[in-house]
């Protein structure tokens, strides 16, 4: 029994265990890592693939996931980067990437609740129509000139980067949503077992358009963050970030049979990639390497994810308010696969 | 289902008010003239009798090959005997090589083809020869197609006039750093062939303290140089094989006192490193200006169908930027529409 919880501790805790153990190794591989100059550069490196990587945690989650983020977040960046200067606001700026990001992500909703489309599909539609009026309206050319824009991505609060605070904040708030809140182990019941959630009285397709509202919010905030950081509207901006979002959830433990995932979990993943890719450009590692070792760590992330389904059973309670009747589901992984 | 199908269309027309309602002010500045087509299915050109001409882009997303996409079209306005339509390659070799088979067998009187990868697009190239059609590459060219000819750039001496000015600038003992363009790229790679015969292999003094490949892009460009500038305590100079990259850098290092003297050159001469050269930011740069390469082109392809000439190999001049001669481009860019008056 103690070995058990002591093997529960492990599978718990392995990501931070990883992260730590990357965090020494690089510490001796190259004396600057730890220091403050560079940790602010890895945050402010990561926060946009961190925010868009809580998105597709709670996508995930919920047996969903999202592969039109980094087009959204071109679109989303680059009307808004068109509102300010045409307004000159920065907060109507904000909110137009976040309008525009919502309704994306509306549609993605629509798509996949009421149209039954598989998410992937709907998704990566979206994805080029997102990309496609990104480039058609700016006709390929970076927006330039962007004057106060900038604040979001390169100004800062105190001694603390703006890009960092985003990222904090949504970590709590995701945070919060997702373990202390009603709808957030809803989205575990609905990955873990859709038909199952859909018997226990829980509103599926409210909360899968909950979820991808939310992560329209979380890219919308990207594509400021990424067009500030860069001072330009990019059209051509974020390609592949999808993939970045998607990496940092799945290495963070978020299984993509659904149901399983948390935000630390995310944020460690995040720091995994993000560590790697700083101490690889630190010590000089051939681009061409860069690649192979990413691919590699991806691999095992997926591997590790594999056997550990194999090894365990993920146990989803669906509470109801205020703790009254439970009802368990104990499914057993190697079902699923 | 009545509601869902107005929420649907209340979302499109959201989507639509933010474009047309945000953008009006920046429809003078990011919108060019050229139409263009995506599928390969562009429509016959609206000029009766003349010349048809198919221009087969590299990819409308690149934002160099979208400005000559525009250029192109532009110019080609100015010739009342041709008519000119755009397809996208989409930066996939299946595709342009689809555009180009779709533009003989459309019967087209010219294809100018600005390719993704030389040497995918040399078969369908020579297609076109075989048919009896007129075949210009462009940017880069694809050497040796007996019968085609090229309008181009040469992306050796555009890399070499900026080298030939860091021997001069670049300090004895220097730390550098390099951003290179995709690798495979013609014209990323003999700008880096550039930079190492006229410079690196003439100052053997100068330290590479980071190279990466940032492909083109700007974001890439400021994450390496955010870690470079961490583990290097002195970057004396940024080179980059475009402007975008330099661009990027230089963003990271804008401000910081430490930084204040540090020297970086691009290729494409860019309105936003125009900017930055005449900001006193960036050191120089090599103008490929888009809009001389379309002409050129149209130049080409006209006397090419006329018969005045039955075969031609050409290149735009190089121009160097440097603060001195900035001012002029950046207002060429004004002009354009693409910065701000």
């Amino acid at each position: 029994m103690k070995t058990k919880s002591k093997n529960q501790l492990m599978e718990k805790y392995s990501i931070f265990i990883v992260l730590l153990f990357m965090i020494i190794l690089c510490t001796f591989l190259n004396r600057n890592f730890l220091s403050t100059g560079n940790i602010s550069n890895i945050m402010k490196q990561l926060a946009v693939p961190t925010i868009l990587a809580y998105g597709e945690m709670l996508l995930i989650i919920s047996g969903m996931l999202d592969l039109s983020s980094g087009s959204v977040l071109a679109l989303s960046g680059v009307l808004s980067v068109s509102c300010y200067k045409a307004s000159g606001s920065l907060m109507l700026a904000l909110l137009a990437a976040i309008a525009i990001a919502l309704i994306c992500n509306l549609i993605n909703a629509l798509m996949v609740t009421n149209f039954k489309a598989p998410p992937f599909i709907a998704t990566l539609a979206m994805q080029m129509v997102a990309r496609g009026i990104a480039l058609f309206y700016t006709q390929g050319q970076n927006i330039l000139q962007l004057d106060n824009y900038v604040i979001f991505g390169q100004g800062t609060l105190g001694p603390v980067p703006i890009s960092i605070i985003f990222m904090a904040a949504i970590t709590v708030i995701i945070w919060y949503l997702l373990r202390h809140t009603r709808f957030g182990r809803s989205l575990y019941a609905i990955g873990g077992n859709e038909e199952a959630a859909v018997a226990s009285g829980i509103n599926v397709a409210k909360n899968k358009y909950v979820v991808f509202i939310l992560n329209g919010i979380l890219v919308g905030i990207c594509g400021v963050l990424f067009m500030s950081r860069v001072n330009a509207g990019l059209p051509n901006g974020a390609i592949g970030y999808e993939m970045e979002g998607l990496t940092a959830a799945i290495v963070g433990g978020t299984s993509f049979s659904g149901g399983v995932g948390t935000t630390m979990g995310t944020l460690a993943g995040a720091f995994i990639i993000g560590c790697l890719n700083n101490i690889m450009n630190l010590i000089g590692v051939d681009s061409y390497i860069q690649q192979i070792v990413k691919g590699a760590i991806i691999a095992l992330a997926v591997i590790w994810d594999i056997r550990s389904k194999s090894k365990k059973s993920t146990r989803v309670i669906l509470a109801e308010d205020k703790g009254k009747a439970c009802t368990s589901y104990t499914t057993k992984k190697e079902k699923e696969s | 289902m009545k509601r869902k199908i107005f929420g649907v269309l209340l979302s499109a027309a959201m989507l639509g008010a933010m474009l047309t309602g945000c953008g009006n002010s920046e429809n003078a500045e990011t919108r060019g003239t050229a139409s263009t087509e995506a599928d390969g299915s562009a429509a016959a050109g609206e000029k009766s009798g003349g010349y048809r001409v198919a221009y087969i882009a590299r990819a409308q997303s690149d934002s160099f090959a979208a400005w000559l996409a525009n250029e192109m079209q532009a110019a080609a306005e100015q010739y009342d005997d041709i008519s000119l339509d755009v397809f996208d390659g989409q930066a996939d070799d299946e595709k342009e090589n689809a555009a180009i088979e779709n533009a003989i067998t459309n019967g087209y009187d010219a294809i100018i083809v600005q390719p993704n990868n030389g040497e995918a697009q040399r078969p369908y190239v020579e297609k076109i020869v075989e048919a009896g059609i007129v075949a210009i590459t462009t940017n880069a060219r694809i050497d040796g197609i007996e019968g085609a000819s090229s309008v181009d750039a040469d992306p050796y001496k555009q890399a070499a006039v900026n080298a030939k000015l860091a021997l001069e600038q670049i300090p004895e003992n220097a730390n550098v750093v390099v951003l290179n363009g995709p690798s495979g790229n013609f014209h990323a790679d003999k700008r880096r062939e550039a930079w190492q015969a006229e410079f690196f292999d003439k100052r053997s003094d100068v330290t590479i303290v980071g190279e990466q490949i940032a492909n083109w892009n700007k974001d890439e460009a400021v994450q390496y140089m955010e870690d470079w500038v961490t583990s290097n305590d002195r970057i004396d100079a940024i080179i980059s094989m475009n402007d975008n990259m330099a661009a990027g850098a230089l963003e990271v290092v804008t401000g910081k006192e430490e930084f204040k003297d540090i020297l970086a050159y691009g290729v494409d001469g860019t309105a936003e490193a125009c900017l930055l050269i005449q900001d006193g930011t960036m050191t120089a740069t090599c103008l490929q200006s888009a809009i001389d390469l379309a002409k050129l082109n149209l130049e080409t392809v006209h006397k090419l169908l006329t018969g005045e000439e039955t075969q031609i190999d050409t290149d735009i001049e190089e121009v160097l930027i440097t603060k001195d001669n900035s001012e002029n481009y950046v207002q060429m860019y004004k002009n354009s529409g693409l910065l701000d008056n």
